[in-house]
């Protein structure tokens, strides 16, 4: 670009212009004051010239023509250096006049990047293009300039691929048109100073009016040299300076002819530069001046109400005339012969190699001269001055070469004679001429810097040239692009300026940044809060939020969240300063969520921000006030449409749990759709689908979580939601939907709450849940859109409910569509609902406490329900109970041993293994405002947590809503200790077939209650408890403390022989307490039992399925379909098997029967008729599965049914030790009972015998050798056929003892203890193990034979019995121990069970110690 | 002296800022952190650059400002690092390890499972090894 035509350039060219002293009298200047005017206000708009076109030939011989030309005009008394506060105030007012423009941009919107970056060139036009160069891939701005854009490195244009032209702004654009002003005034602080001559005048015109007085003397008063600038008299420029001679004449004092004969006069006083000017020669009119001829001239001044009434057309050419006539024919040609002597001398005495010689020679004689800050002093009559004059003047007549010689050659001189102002002055100058010329950018850089920094060196005097230099240079690189570079400059400039003036710097350094490429927008911003940091502290508020504001986008990125909390506070808080309330809090609220910052600056902003708002006198409604942050992701909707809830808790149960629950009970179809396409078909049809149901008068409750992110507490009153309503119903005018009133149609709640911190110990925050709830009052369309709040009592917030956020979740709604519509709600006329609680229900119960509840339904509205049943999800822990039982007092109410009847379990009881279905009586309704109370028994079956889940189902009677039916949910949370664990063991009576052992183990495992055992019961009339026979007790204590572990032996025996094949659950009891409370238990009574059956039910699950499936006869190959009855019992097993297709899970249950069964099968043909029999099954009882029936789920298809033989279970019943008062007396159990089921009776092998025979003989050995007959009677405990092989030995084989040994420890942990127990336990039951009696071995004393055979084989059927006789021969007397014989056994299936069956099938038992004493018969 | 050092993400967001001055200066920490992503940016795109630096993280003195120097560091993943210090004169080689140090720290930081990329480094363990290494800094150019 050609630096004359950059604006730079042009700057330069208007601001170092010759410049013309000014001289009136007072009666020529009030001539041109009639037109609000002074003299040089007149001629200014006439003192430039664009086309002038005037040829100048300078010290070269070779004429130029100049086209741009400017004079400078100021009065004689304006020549001198401005005072300091003088220049302040003054570029002071030029920043307050800009105040007044910017104030209605501050309301605005503070500018966007994209409006910075593309708003619309101006003039000059800036094209940058993006160009993608193939090789590097990398994107390059650059301006499509052919001067600037090589130095961007993109010369070589062949590799652009694509170009994007965009269009970039000037700085024109960004930076306000004042600061240009501000500039200029800066730099005229410093004009007329000593060093430098460009601002030196070059001509004086005086100017004498045509009404004073003998002109000719008023001249010569005028040239008297007294009043002229100190510059002229002081000898700094030369007194004898081009004069120039006006005379003004003022039409309005008449005809012109008299002001010839002054000019004559003067002519031949003064010569012939005189010349002759008339004005006011218009009309004075009265009219705002439209067709004012000045205007085009003079607008800057045309605010002044007269002005230039007077000037007609002509006076203006007239002054148009003077001023070219003055410019082109004396000023120019003066400079013109002035240059030329100058160069002249300089030529003879500086040029030439002689005369530097000379000059280095005597410049170094001076060295040791005095240094004086501004150094020697030189007259204009120096040569120094000279070449200055001759340099400065080349310079104004654009002869820059020559300019730029002499500056050089004066540079040296300066430098030697370390005169520093004058030179950095002609430093300054040399760079300029290198910029005009447009050469080296290093070396303008060069001099610029030197300039500069030399300029600082000196001191404050020339701190201000430094100034100017800057604002120079800076332009210079911006006429350049080296926007960068100026920046820095201006950054430079803005240290050594006071604050405003630096304010106005680092703003202009921040446009740099931004005009930069590629822009560098961080450090715009960064000097834009520098600047506006500065406006503030020089009390410019409208400036510092200007350049605040404009820096808020580029702390928008991400994160920054340091720098924009400050800038939006100051902004917000200087808005506030200069009455902008509004905007000061706009800007406040972006910083109140605050939670990185520190307390002390988060209680800064927060009062200030509530001390704007109360400065504003009202309550102000803010649309997402980010205090309290409300965590939108947290919305829940509650709302209760045909369900129903017990309290707020249960809303947060899953959906699907509860409708897995309720399956059974619903009676409608919408439980039944089984695939999407159903689905999908029943929504359509759907009348009101798209929106929830809710009931008149039932709450719809949103939750919504606030957070306070501040360490500060903040109060919030009046919480509510946004809603609106319609009426459902067609109005008569035809609209659907109208609005209704919504101050009557629904009611909100209000909430108040203090927002508490987080304290300084936890990071995290406090979170808040908050329920809202808006209660509709009348049918219709509601629609909950959004939340208000009330900040601290002055400011309201709200905030609508946004719904593209997804993965909500919603409770209470089977579809789950979109949030929007979800918020919608029907609501429809009022329905009874039904409130239930479950009394005195503990949160903490110990395990095996048995205690009695109650239900409380109650019925608010006026309708009354009907139909209720009743769905518990875990029946092992809670069961309904009788209405008789309401009223009995527990425990007493089962003491009851005399009333003891026989009696079947009730057949409702179901043990399912999903959940219990009650239905009410068909007499229990609840009427309007009634109560109904139900019994129920809670029993705590197992230790652990548990979440009971309770749906009552009741149907509204006379009701025409669409509604028939509705749900109550309940769901309580329970935690169930660990009381009192159990354990049996049970081993064979070795002395009785018939009877059995048990060790009993018992262990509190309470931390600090103790219990007192009451009772044992066994389960069944098959088995009968007894004491030992020495004790009378089969317990030694009755009080179990804490920790304590107990073992207690008793007899069991096996009565099954005698009882018919009719079972009940009577039972045998042993009681344990000895003393006082004599009351017997009645396990078979109502809750016992059927807890019983649960119990029993689910600890088979536990149990082990293989062996125990092997063990007991009955099993079924579902895979094969076979099935092998019990044998050969009477009691034949039938079997069924549900199979439900969805699942392909099979459901078997067995049962014990007779009449059930239309044909007779057996073992063998059973199989066979499998299929047709189940089917008949399922035809024949949906409903009445008998009660002593196992229903089991086999995973390895392998199914048992209980109730056969060689299980025992037991019933512990303990009772709190009234010994801890802690425990309130509702808490307090009553009675506890473990279920202990099971048990199997069997040791580990399948047969037990017994021999039987007299046990003392006498005998007269001396006779004859004796002979004794005995019986071996060998039962099989098993479910299958076993043969056994008896053999004796005469001689026991040496392996017996420790062979035993093996079989005793092997047996020790066959059984006993379930496997539930925990480690610790188990350590404690091992001790008590560990001391049972082992086997002791003994030795028979003498040999004796075994008669008759030495093995007998035979085959048991199952259960069966059989003897064998045996026989010895005796030689002597004494005691023999008859146990030296060995059965060997092997379970015969019929078909044996391939695979992992763990259980052997063979074995070998010793014989039990038999002791036989023979005596010697005494005759 | 180390006045602060940050972490800047790829999408130049502070992930990690901490200064070490006992003077409340950090809105001026953070402007100055703020700017020198100016000149990160520039530097890493500027097409001149050469290949022998083109493959550099270190990327050297910054923003020499009266008071602090910032020096600069680029990870592969665009994670800018960034130093302020009060030192008028460091050493090239001591920044340059420091930086490799303090880039070692960053990648065991990010690496935790439960960090979430592009988000603010949270974890005491790093701010404890950052302080660390400054401290072995401030003592590797006193001594």
């Amino acid at each position: 670009m050609d630096p004359l035509k950059s604006y730079f350039g042009r700057l330069l060219q208007e601001e170092i212009s010759p410049m013309i002293m000014v001289r009136t009298t007072p009666l020529a200047e009030d001539a041109c004051q009639k037109n609000g005017l002074n003299f040089v206000e007149l001629l200014l708009p006439f003192s430039s010239f664009t086309k002038l076109n005037v040829p100048v030939r300078t010290a070269n011989d070779q004429p130029y023509r100049i086209q741009l030309f400017k004079l400078r005009l100021a009065y004689a008394c304006d020549i001198h250096l401005q005072n300091d506060e003088v220049a302040e105030e003054h570029l002071k007012q030029v920043v307050l006049d800009a105040n007044q423009n910017i104030l209605p941009h501050l309301t605005s919107e503070p500018p966007e990047l994209q409006n910075l970056l593309k708003s619309r060139p101006r003039g000059y036009i800036y094209s940058w293009a993006i160009i993608s160069s193939s090789d590097e891939k990398k994107t390059v701005l650059f301006r499509l300039n052919p001067i600037i854009a090589p130095s961007f490195g993109c010369e070589d244009r062949s590799n652009l691929t694509s170009c994007d032209f965009l269009s970039f702004p000037m700085e024109s654009d960004l930076c306000p048109s004042w600061i240009e002003t501000f500039n200029k005034e800066l730099i005229r602080t410093v004009s007329f100073s000593e060093h430098e001559t460009f601002d030196h005048p070059v001509a004086c015109l005086f100017v004498v009016s045509s009404k004073d007085e003998q002109p000719i003397n008023r001249f010569v008063d005028l040239l008297n040299t007294d009043q002229f600038p100190p510059l002229l008299n002081d000898g700094v420029m030369d007194p004898k300076i081009l004069k120039h001679y006006l005379v003004l004449h003022d039409r309005q004092d008449g005809s012109p002819d008299k002001v010839s004969n002054i000019l004559a006069e003067m002519r031949s006083t003064f010569g012939s530069n005189c010349k002759f000017l008339c004005i006011n020669s218009a009309e004075a009119r009265s009219d705002d001046g439209k067709d004012v001829p000045w205007m085009p001239y003079g607008s800057h001044i045309l605010h002044r109400d007269n002005t230039a009434r007077l000037l007609s057309r002509e006076d203006i050419n007239g002054v148009r005339d003077f001023m070219q006539d003055l410019s082109s024919n004396y000023i120019i040609p003066h400079m013109e012969q002035k240059i030329r002597i100058l160069n002249q001398q300089v030529a003879a005495t500086r040029r030439g190699f002689r005369n530097q010689i000379k000059n280095l020679w005597w410049r170094k004689g001076k060295e040791d001269a005095p240094e004086s800050p501004d150094g020697p002093t030189y007259t204009f009559s120096s040569i120094e001055s000279q070449i200055r004059v001759l340099a400065d003047y080349a310079f104004m007549l654009r002869d820059y070469e020559l300019a730029l010689s002499n500056y050089r050659l004066l540079s040296t001189d300066y430098k030697l004679d370390k005169a520093w102002k004058r030179y950095a002055g002609v430093q300054e100058m040399t760079g300029l001429c290198s910029f005009m010329l447009d050469q080296s950018r290093k070396d303008s850089d060069y001099c610029m810097e030197t300039a500069f920094t030399t300029y600082l060196k000196i001191g404050s005097s020339s701190q201000r040239n430094a100034s100017r230099c800057g604002l120079w240079w800076a332009e210079m690189l911006k006429a350049r692009g080296q926007y960068k570079d100026a920046a820095n400059i201006y950054f430079r400039i803005s240290n050594e300026e006071p604050s405003l003036h630096a304010a106005v710097m680092l703003e202009q350094a921040s446009y740099c940044y931004l005009l930069s490429i590629p822009p560098m927008l961080r450090k715009y911003g960064f000097h834009l809060v520098l600047s506006g940091n500065r406006y503030y502290i020089s009390d410019q508020r409208h400036h510092a939020i200007r350049a605040y504001r404009n820096a808020l986008f580029v702390y928008r990125e991400n994160g920054w969240s340091y720098i924009s909390d400050h800038v939006h506070y100051n902004v917000g808080r200087w808005y506030s300063f200069i009455g902008v309330l509004d905007l000061a809090i706009k800007h406040m609220l972006e910083v109140l969520a605050c939670s990185h910052q520190s307390l002390a600056t988060q209680n800064v902003f927060l009062n200030e921000f509530f001390h704007v708002v109360q400065s504003m006198g009202k309550k102000f409604e803010v649309y997402n006030l980010r205090l309290p942050v409300i965590n939108m992701a947290s919305l829940k909707v509650f709302y209760e449409d045909f369900r129903t809830y017990a309290s707020p808790s249960d809303v947060h149960v899953s959906e699907n749990l509860w409708q897995s629950l309720e399956e059974e009970l619903v009676p409608s179809a919408t439980t039944s759709r089984s695939n999407w396409l159903d689905s999908q078909m029943k929504s359509s049809s759907r009348r009101n689908n798209d929106s929830a149901v809710c009931v008149v008068g039932e709450a719809v409750v949103v939750e919504l979580e606030f957070q306070n992110p501040l360490q500060v507490a903040v109060p919030i009153s009046e919480i509510s939601l946004i809603c609106s309503s319609s009426l459902n119903t067609p109005p008569p005018d035809g609209d659907f939907e109208s609005p209704y009133n919504s101050d009557s149609s629904f009611m909100l709640s209000k909430l108040d709450v203090i927002l508490e911190t987080g304290e300084t110990k936890r990071v995290e925050h406090l979170k808040l849940g908050i329920q809202l709830e808006v209660c509709p009052k009348m049918e219709g369309l509601l629609k909950i859109t959004g939340v208000r709040w009330t900040l601290s009592d002055t400011v309201i917030g709200y905030r609508h409910f946004e719904f593209d956020m997804k993965g909500k979740q919603k409770k209470g709604r089977r579809d789950l569509s979109s949030l929007s519509t979800n918020l919608e709600f029907l609501v429809i006329k009022g329905l009874p609902k039904l409130e239930a609680c479950i009394q005195h229900l503990p949160k903490k119960i110990f395990t095996g406490d048995l205690r009695p509840l109650l239900l409380e339904l109650r019925n608010q509205s006026e309708f009354s329900v009907k139909n209720i049943k009743m769905k518990i999800s875990h029946p092992r822990y809670l069961i309904p109970g009788n209405i008789e039982e309401l009223n009995m007092d527990f425990p007493k109410y089962s003491e009851n041993l005399e009333s003891a009847v026989i009696k079947e379990a009730p057949a409702t009881v179901i043990p399912n293994t999903k959940s219990f279905l009650f239905s009410f009586p068909d007499d229990a309704k609840v009427q309007g405002r009634a109560c109904l109370t139900w019994p129920l028994w809670f029993h705590a079956g197992l230790t652990g947590k548990i979440s009971l889940y309770v749906s009552i189902y009741y149907e509204v009677e006379s009701c025409s809503n669409n509604m028939t039916y509705r749900i109550l949910r309940m769901h309580h949370d329970l935690e169930i200790l660990p009381s009192i664990d159990v354990s049996f063991n049970i081993t064979p009576c070795k002395s009785s077939l018939h009877e059995f052992f048990v060790q009993m183990d018992i262990v509190n495992k309470t931390k600090s209650d103790s219990f007192s055992l009451h009772q044992l019961s066994s389960v069944g009339n098959m088995w009968e408890i007894s004491a030992l026979p020495t004790t009378l007790y089969i317990c030694p204590v009755q009080t179990l403390l804490a920790g304590q572990a107990l073992s207690c032996f008793f007899k069991l025996k096996d009565c099954r022989k005698n009882s018919s094949n009719e079972e009940h659950l009577s039972g045998c009891d042993l009681l344990m307490v000895s003393q006082d409370n004599k009351e017997v238990i009645d396990v078979s009574k109502s809750p016992m039992v059927e807890f019983h059956q649960f119990e029993r039910h689910h600890q088979v699950k536990s149990s082990k399925m293989e062996a125990w499936a092997w063990k007991h006869s009955c099993f079924i190959s579902l895979l094969h379909m076979k099935i092998y009855s019990e044998g050969l019992s009477a009691n034949l097993t039938y079997s069924l098997f549900f199979l439900r297709y969805d699942d392909l899970l099979f459901f078997l249950t067995f049962l014990k029967g007779s009449g059930m069964l239309p044909v007779s099968v057996d073992s063998t043909s059973l199989p066979t008729v499998l299929p047709s029999l189940a089917e008949h099954f399922l035809k024949l009882f949906p409903s009445s599965i008998p009660s002593q029936s196992t229903l089991h789920i086999a995973p390895q298809l392998m199914v048992k049914l209980w109730g056969d033989l060689g299980k025992v279970d037991f019933i512990l019943i303990s009772k709190m030790a009234k010994t801890d008062p802690v425990i309130e007396p509702v808490e307090r159990p009553k009675l506890l009972t473990n279920h202990t089921c099971h048990i199997s009776i069997s040791s580990n092998s399948p047969i037990s015998w017994q021999m039987s025979g007299s046990r003392m003989i006498n005998h007269d050995f001396s006779a004859s050798f004796c002979e004794v007959g005995f019986h071996l009677r060998v039962q099989n405990c098993s479910d299958s056929v076993v043969s056994i092989r008896l053999v004796t030995y005469d001689v026991m084989p040496g392996r017996k003892h420790s062979e035993m040994a093996k079989l005793s420890d092997s047996s020790g942990n066959g059984s006993g203890w379930n496997d539930i127990s925990l480690v610790n336990d188990i350590k404690v039951v091992s001790s008590v193990q560990g001391n049972r009696p082992k086997k002791l071995s003994m030795e028979s004393q003498f040999p004796f034979i075994w008669c008759a055979l030495s093995s007998t084989k035979l085959d048991l059927q199952p259960l069966s019995s059989s003897e064998i006789p045996l026989k010895i021969c005796l030689f002597t007397p004494g005691t023999y121990d008859l146990s030296n014989y060995e059965l060997h056994w092997e379970l015969n299936p019929p078909e044996r069970i391939t695979g992992d069956l763990k259980t052997c099938t063979s074995g070998t038992v010793y014989g039990h110690p038999f002791y036989l004493t023979a005596i010697q018969l005494q005759h | 002296m180390i006045a602060s050092v940050a972490v800047v993400g790829h999408q130049n967001n502070p992930l990690y800022l901490q200064s070490f001055t006992n003077a409340n200066d950090a809105l001026k920490l953070h402007h100055i952190v703020h700017c020198s992503l100016d000149v990160i940016d520039e530097r890493v795109n500027n097409p001149k650059r050469s290949v022998s630096t083109l493959n550099e993280s270190y990327l050297g003195l910054l923003y020499p400002t009266e008071s602090y120097k910032v020096y600069g560091y680029l990870s592969n993943t665009k994670a800018k690092f960034l130093v302020v210090t009060t030192d008028l004169d460091v050493k090239d080689a001591d920044i340059r390890s420091f930086f490799r140090r303090f880039h070692a720290a960053y990648v065991d930081a990010v690496s935790n499972p439960f960090h979430v990329p592009e988000k603010k480094i949270v974890s005491r363990t790093f701010a404890q090894r950052v302080s660390g290494i400054v401290k072995a800094f401030a003592a590797g150019t006193n001594g």
